[in-house]
């Protein structure tokens, strides 16, 4: 055995591709109408109502292409406060992550809820949709929901 | 052990870009065409077995999370495998052990690829610290060892070209096939750019995306469905880089042809299998694999080739769909193969069956030549 100590190494390894995304006949109607300041949920046979979107339920396993608006407000579902963001948070004040369950819809969606206190926000209390002005065809242009009591 | 069949196979059609999809949509296409040939409904379906490349072709990670509605997998177990190229087989392999184990009555296993939402060949060559950064593609880490294959056994060039043409033909026997070039042949494939030499443009496999799946049941459950009996299958693997490996003529791919046709009980390949679909990406792999699975002597493989024994109209048929030379869906290449072999003994292929096809065989490998997977199917259950 050598007495002689190993310097241990270490190297900078940076990841990083481009990809295309192919979003598809359904999914791309529920973007271009979020660019268009409306949410669209899928609509099952048995009247279920998927909000986000779904291609397939996850029950019936049917494909979902009949799609409804639903929204722009709905309800707290349950919710986390973020007292410190981080710098990879998107809102930079204090906030909340909330699952938010739109007007017609039976599924709730992740999002955040912003410009309100803590002590404002329950479950079951009503928010509605902040609109993006410069919409990307995606579920940002969605700034984020408040409250609307 | 409990007896396993292939009771239907699905394809979604092969081409560069599948645009009209996502993702999700891409692999139920092919899951709805397994169904519909199998005859059986989602309840039927006991267990899911997906299986796709590397995660960052299309940079979803995990994406049996994504895909679980899709596939079908809600309230059932559902299994992830990867085995690089090879993928396609070795998920056909877990997707019938899980039946063989008893375990499960029917399993539904699912293959995929969507090449076009990224680059797969930059997606194997990172920069990785302390490794040069040489950039060679799939193609250029293989072409060294075709050139090996070449010196040992004095092969003529013109064996690559005649087996480039020939899988496109087949391909135009096989609507599903991505590449259709009309009036290919071997001088076709000679005047094309030199890609990585010795391997020509046309010698190539090429960027497709598709999926293909299967729905495997055990003996009690056939009915008097068509069926594909799995009479052997087997993985073996490899080191990328372990010293005296024969990337030419893999110990792993000799091991795992030897364990199938002790299964099925096969002592001569070459005339007891009827026809085969074996993973051919660049030309050459076809003589060097028939060699490997021993369907002749070593060095006598490019024989083969060029006496057209390899032909649809050959006494040993291989690649009859066009193989991976004509449509690459990476992750479902190899299950497309396994798939081609049980249509191939249902009497299903179409303008590409094989006459009286009994006994098929389907192949596929992966990573550096190190991941081989490989069944022998059967239109008998004894």
């Amino acid at each position: 055995m050598s007495e002689t100590k190993a310097t241990l190494l270490k190297a900078p390894f940076e990841l990083s591709y481009k990809y295309k995304r192919s979003s598809g006949p359904i999914m791309s109607q529920v973007f271009e109408g979020l660019a268009k300041k409306k949410i669209l949920g899928s609509k099952s046979k048995a009247n279920k109502v998927y909000a986000p979107a779904a291609e397939y339920d996850p029950h019936t396993r049917e494909a979902l292409t009949e799609l409804i608006e639903v929204g722009p407000g709905g309800i707290i579902e349950s919710w986390s406060w973020v007292h410190q963001p981080s710098n990879h948070h998107l809102i930079q004040t204090p906030f909340a992550f909330a699952l938010i369950k739109l007007d017609g819809a039976d599924t709730a969606m992740l999002h955040m809820i912003s410009d309100c206190e803590k002590s404002d926000l329950a479950i079951g209390n009503r928010v509605k949709a902040v609109w993006s002005e410069t919409p990307t065809e995606s579920i940002a242009d969605i700034q984020h929901f408040i409250l609307d009591i | 052990m409990i007896q396993a069949g292939v009771i239907g196979v699905g394809q979604t059609n092969y081409d560069s870009k599948r645009r009209d999809v996502s993702m999700a949509g891409l692999v139920r296409e092919a899951i709805d065409h397994a169904l519909l040939a199998a005859d059986v409904e989602w309840d039927a379906i006991d267990a899911v077995v997906l299986g796709k490349a590397p995660d960052m072709f299309e940079g979803v990670v995990m994406p049996e999370l994504y895909l679980a509605d899709a596939i079908g997998a809600v309230g059932k177990p559902v299994l992830r495998v990867h085995t690089a190229g090879s993928v396609g087989g070795s998920t056909a392999v877990i997707a019938a052990s899980h039946v063989c184990s008893g375990q499960f009555k029917t399993v539904l296993t699912v293959t995929f690829e969507k090449q076009s939402e990224s680059n797969a060949t930059w997606a194997l060559s990172p920069r990785y610290p302390y490794s040069p950064h040489i950039n060679a593609g799939a193609g250029g880490y293989f072409a060294p060892f075709i050139r090996e294959y070449i010196r040992r056994y004095d092969a003529p060039e013109h064996i690559g070209w005649k087996v480039a043409a020939k899988d496109r033909q087949n391909a135009l026997k096989n609507p599903l096939a991505h590449l259709q070039i009309p009036g290919i042949d071997e001088k076709m494939v000679s005047e094309t750019p030199m890609l990585w030499e010795p391997l020509r443009y046309l010698e190539s496999c090429p960027s497709s995306d598709g999926a293909c799946a299967m729905v495997i049941t055990s003996e009690e459950m056939v009915g008097s469905r068509k069926v594909a009996w799995i009479k052997g299958m087997a993985l073996r693997s490899e080191g990328t880089l372990s010293a005296g490996r024969d990337e030419v003529n893999p110990q792993a791919g000799i091991d795992c042809a030897k364990d199938i046709y002790q299964q099925a009980g096969i002592h001569n390949p070459r005339k007891e299998i009827d026809c085969a679909e074996i993973y051919v990406p660049f030309s050459w792999y076809e003589p060097m694999w028939l060699e490997n699975l021993g369907f002749c002597e070593l060095g006598e493989g490019w024989k083969l080739t060029d006496e057209g024994v390899t032909r649809l109209d050959g006494s040993l048929p291989v690649n009859m769909s066009g193989g991976v030379l004509s449509s690459n869906p990476i992750g479902a290449s190899g299950m497309i193969r396994f798939g081609e072999a049980a249509l191939q003994v249902m009497g299903l292929a179409e303008d590409h069956q094989v006459e009286d096809a009994n006994i098929a065989m389907g192949h596929a490998y992966g990573g550096a030549a190190q991941f081989f997977a490989m069944w022998i199917v059967s239109s008998s259950k004894n």
